[in-house]
């Protein structure tokens, strides 16, 4: 019975994000068509048809070059992504419980946001050189403070009456960090972690192009000398790709699976 | 005795809340503490829980384990009615399966039915929260219960029923309980015994008795007791405080 009701449950989540993944779509051939429109008006040298990316596209795929370039790239921003993740919100969530921690390390993780991500690839380059560990540094230093304001904007705001009702109950710290601090957590770290995947795939490729150091940022560097501008948006669709995978695939189905409570209290016809 | 406050006193930020306060809990006694608003009965409530360390005084406890039932039902949002239900059981290790039954026994005590279970706090009712919560408390098999004015966002019918089961469970499970309330005649209805805290940090200004067993007295009794009760002066405080609010 309990089997048949999860089965329910799992179709019924799985029609709703088919449904919403439509809907993108939908979104997506707008723009293609605004694409396409663009193309005729500027003509293929500056701006290839998306039919011509497409093809220049699957011609990529097909070379075996291209599948060592985007491993490479996807393994540096998962790197970078896992530690800025890791550390970032670890340090936040710390930071987050002492008041004297937070007041100190707002004003930093401000400065830091404030520089660009383009200040660190040259920092990191000097300290680096060509390698895969200037873009990993480069991907760290820009994602870190987004989940670091998560994770302290989180413990910060925890419910303090819901904190106080697990003491009275005699429950250790370790308790209830898991039950009360972490759910609440979650939802302060989601929009945080989704925005830092998508930075992890943008500045691996922008460090990887200006430091020359492999991946797919170092195949865009040689299209763009080469003047092969299908082949540019081919790569430039590739990481898009990519990035929306990372976020779609990922990260979306684990938040709707640890925020299923949240989604309980919304009326019929809301959800999604 | 189960429990024992002695001399305690508190001060928020430098200003007192009550000092020299003395109370005790006898087995399977029933307390209720009257006050006026802002007299200080939810931090003699946290200090008898251990929520807030007093500044003066000290805490005996003799007794295995005590539960607490907030104003709000403060269940967590994250958690199905069930696991909210044993989640006392849970932080005092508990395995999971006899939370599980507990929780379950817990909640048909309190009237929530069993389809309620699995829905989380957000799809419950208001009364349906708070008999939540009051099954969370009651599912520890607690020794000592505190009360923080838990029905009074509750309607009247409600009340009453929660009341009854809060008179019952106690008579049948002797625990001891500390009830905070502001209205006189639920203090009378539910109590053995009635203390009312002084509003000017002067401590508690009476204790009485109330005759009878809780539940054993009718309607009638309770009215007029509370009526001549009313116009006592050791519980004059109390009305005045709901006058001045008024005014
Ligand atoms: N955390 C706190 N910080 C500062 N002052 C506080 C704090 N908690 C309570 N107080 C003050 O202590 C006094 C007693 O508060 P308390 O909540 O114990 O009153 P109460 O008798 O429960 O009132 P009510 O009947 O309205 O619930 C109030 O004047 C309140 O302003
Ligand atoms: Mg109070």
């Amino acid at each position: 019975m309990p089997a048949l009701r999860g089965l329910a449950a799992l179709t019924g989540w799985l029609g709703r994000y088919a449904w919403s993944a439509w809907a993108g779509v939908a979104g997506l051939f707008c723009l293609a068509a605004a694409w396409q429109a663009g193309h005729e008006f500027y003509g293929s040298f500056i701006l290839p048809s998306p039919l011509e990316t497409l093809a220049a596209l699957s011609a990529l795929i097909r070379e075996p070059s291209f599948a060592i370039a985007a491993r490479e790239t996807a393994e540096r921003s998962l790197i970078g992504f896992a530690l800025a993740v890791t550390i970032g919100t670890g340090a936040g969530a710390l930071a987050g419980y002492s008041f004297a921690a937070m007041r100190l390390m707002r004003p930093i993780v401000t400065v830091i946001l404030g520089v660009p991500p383009i200040a660190w690839v040259v920092l990191a380059l000097i300290w680096f050189g060509s390698s895969g560990g200037s873009a990993i540094m480069t991907v760290v230093v820009a994602a870190m403070p987004i989940s670091f304001a998560g994770g302290l904007e989180g413990v910060a705001t925890r419910d303090r009456a819901l904190d106080a009702m697990a003491r009275s109950f005699g429950a250790s710290i370790w308790l209830r960090f898991r039950t009360v601090t972490v759910p609440h957590l979650i939802s302060y770290l989601f929009p945080a972690w989704t925005t830092t995947a998508g930075t992890a795939w943008k500045v691996t490729v922008m460090a990887e192009l200006l430091s020359n150091s492999g991946g797919i940022g170092g195949e865009l560097a040689t299209a763009r000398a080469l003047f092969d501008v299908p082949l540019v948006m081919a790569l430039i669709v590739a990481v898009v790709t990519f990035a929306l995978a990372t976020e779609y695939v990922l990260l979306q189905p684990l938040r709707d699976r640890l925020e299923r409570w949240r989604e309980a209290g919304l009326p019929w016809g809301v959800k999604r | 005795m189960k429990l024992r406050l002695e001399g305690i006193g508190h001060a928020f930020l430098g200003r007192p809340v009550f000092e020299r306060l003395d109370l005790t809990l006898d087995v399977g006694e029933v307390v209720a503490l009257l006050g006026p608003s802002g007299c200080g009965k939810t931090t003699v409530l946290q200090i008898a829980v251990g929520l807030i360390d007093p500044l003066q005084g000290r805490v005996h406890r003799a007794y295995r384990r005590h539960a607490m039932v907030f104003q709000e039902p403060r269940l967590l949002p994250w958690m199905t009615a069930r696991d909210n239900i044993a989640y006392g059981l849970r932080a005092v290790g508990v395995t999971r399966a006899q939370g599980e039954a507990a929780a379950v026994r817990r909640a048909e005590e309190v009237g929530l039915h069993p389809r309620d279970l699995d829905k989380y706090p957000i799809e419950l009712s208001g009364g349906m929260r708070q008999r939540a919560a009051v099954a969370r408390a009651l599912a520890v098999d607690p020794d000592v219960m505190f009360f923080d004015e838990p029905f009074t966002a509750v309607d009247v019918g409600l009340k009453r029923v929660l009341q009854d089961l809060v008179i019952e469970t106690a008579a049948r499970e002797r625990f001891s309980a500390l009830f905070v309330t502001h209205d006189l005649a639920e203090a009378v209805r539910i109590a053995h015994r009635l203390v009312v805290l002084s509003g000017d940090a002067l401590g508690l200004v009476t204790s009485r008795s109330i005759e009878g067993q809780p539940g054993a007295r009718s309607d009638r009794d309770v009215f007029e007791l509370v009526e001549r009760w009313s116009r006592d002066p050791a519980f004059r405080e109390l009305f005045d405080g709901e006058r001045e609010r008024a005014a």
